[in-house]
C-alpha cells in the first residue's frame, strides 16, 4: 500500500460520510395527504398531526385517521372492507384505494421508501 | 514471440472464463443483501489480474469480453441489467486505466479506484434509466462497501499473482 491509497480510501470515507449528511435532513419531507371523491380532491391532510377526519363516499362516511406520519382507513361501509384493512400507510408509492365509495387516498411528497426491485 | 504470444492469448481466454464463472456463480449466491445491488464482484478478479500481468488494453478485453458472455449466457443480454453492467463496468474500466497510468497507486488503490467507479456508474445508469433518484441514497452507502470489496479484491489478486509467478508486475506499484 502506498501513501496515495490511503488517501484515496480516506477520500472515499470522507465522501460516504458526507453523502450521508443531507439525507438526515429531508426525513420530514412526505408530510400531505391527499383524498380524491369521484375524482375530484376534496381533502388535504397534513400527516405531522395526529388527527381523525371524515369524508363522505358514495356509500357513507369514510373515516380516516393520521398517527405518526401515516394514514390510514379506520371505518367505511363496502362488500370487503378491502381499504380498512390495508392498514397504515406512509409511502407515496402505495394508495389506499376504496373502491365501491369511489375513494382514493395519496401521499404526496418525496419519498424515502424503496420497493422497486433490480436484479 | 510466436509461443508467448499464444500463450498470452491462452492465458487470456482462461481468464475470460473464469470471470464468467466467478460472476454466474455470484448471481447465484446474493452475498450480501443489506443493500440493493452491492457485490463483491469477484469476478473483477481477472480484469485486476489481466492488467498486472499484461496491461491497461488486455484488462478492457477481459472484462468486456466477460461481461458481453455472461449476459449471453445468463440470458439477459441488451437488457437493463446488461446496461447497468456494462455502464458500471465501462466506468470502472476507466478509473482503474487512469489510476494504473498514472503510477501513485498500488494495486489495492487501482482496485478500489475501479470499485468506487464502478457503483458510481451503476448509480448514474439506475437514476437515468429508472428516473428515480432514490437510488442516490444508496450511493453513499455503496462507495463506502466498495472500499471494503475493492481491498479484498486486491488482496485475492496479490495472491495470485504472487503464486502464478507473475510477482514482478506488482513491484510496479
Amino acid at each position: 500500500m502506498k501513501k496515495a491509497d490511503y488517501l484515496l480510501i480516506c477520500a472515499l470515507m470522507v465522501f460516504s460520510a458526507g453523502a450521508l449528511i443531507p439525507l438526515a435532513f429531508s426525513r420530514k419531507e412526505a408530510s400531505r395527504a391527499v383524498v380524491q371523491v369521484r375524482n375530484k380532491e376534496i381533502m388535504a391532510i397534513d400527516l405531522l398531526k395526529d388527527a381523525n377526519y371524515t369524508v363522505q363516499g358514495t356509500n357513507g362516511p369514510v373515516n380516516i385517521e393520521v398517527k405518526d406520519g401515516a394514514i390510514r382507513v379506520t371505518q367505511e361501509n363496502s362488500p370487503h372492507h378491502y381499504c380498512s384493512k390495508q392498514g397504515f400507510v406512509d409511502s407515496v408509492n402505495t394508495p389506499i384505494v376504496c373502491l365501491p365509495n369511489e375513494t382514493v387516498i395519496t401521499i404526496e411528497g418525496e419519498d424515502e421508501s424503496e420497493d422497486t426491485v433490480i436484479s | 514471440m510466436k509461443t508467448s504470444s499464444t500463450k498470452k492469448a491462452v492465458v487470456l481466454a482462461f481468464l475470460v472464463a473464469a470471470g464468467i464463472l466467478m460472476q454466474l456463480i455470484e448471481s447465484f449466491f446474493p452475498v450480501v443483501m443489506i443493500v440493493p445491488g452491492y457485490k463483491i464482484g469477484l469476478a473483477n478478479i481477472t480484469g485486476l489480474f489481466a492488467l498486472y500481468a499484461y496491461g491497461i488494453k488486455e484488462m478492457w478485453i477481459v472484462t468486456l469480453l466477460r461481461i458481453f458472455l455472461s449476459a449471453l449466457a445468463q440470458g439477459s443480454i441488451f437488457s437493463v441489467s446488461f446496461a447497468l453492467s456494462m455502464t458500471g463496468g465501462l466506468m470502472g474500466l476507466a478509473a482503474m486505466s487512469l489510476a494504473y497510468k498514472c503510477g501513485w497507486f498500488s494495486i489495492y488503490g487501482v482496485s478500489t479506484a475501479g470499485a468506487a467507479a464502478h457503483s458510481f456508474g451503476q448509480v448514474l445508469a439506475i437514476s437515468w434509466i429508472y428516473q428515480q433518484f432514490f437510488m442516490q441514497l444508496f450511493l453513499p452507502v455503496l462507495t463506502a462497501l466498495s472500499i471494503v470489496s475493492g481491498l479484498a479484491i486486491a488482496m485475492l489478486t496479490s495472491m495470485l499473482l504472487t503464486r502464478l509467478r507473475f510477482s514482478r508486475a506488482l513491484e510496479r506499484g
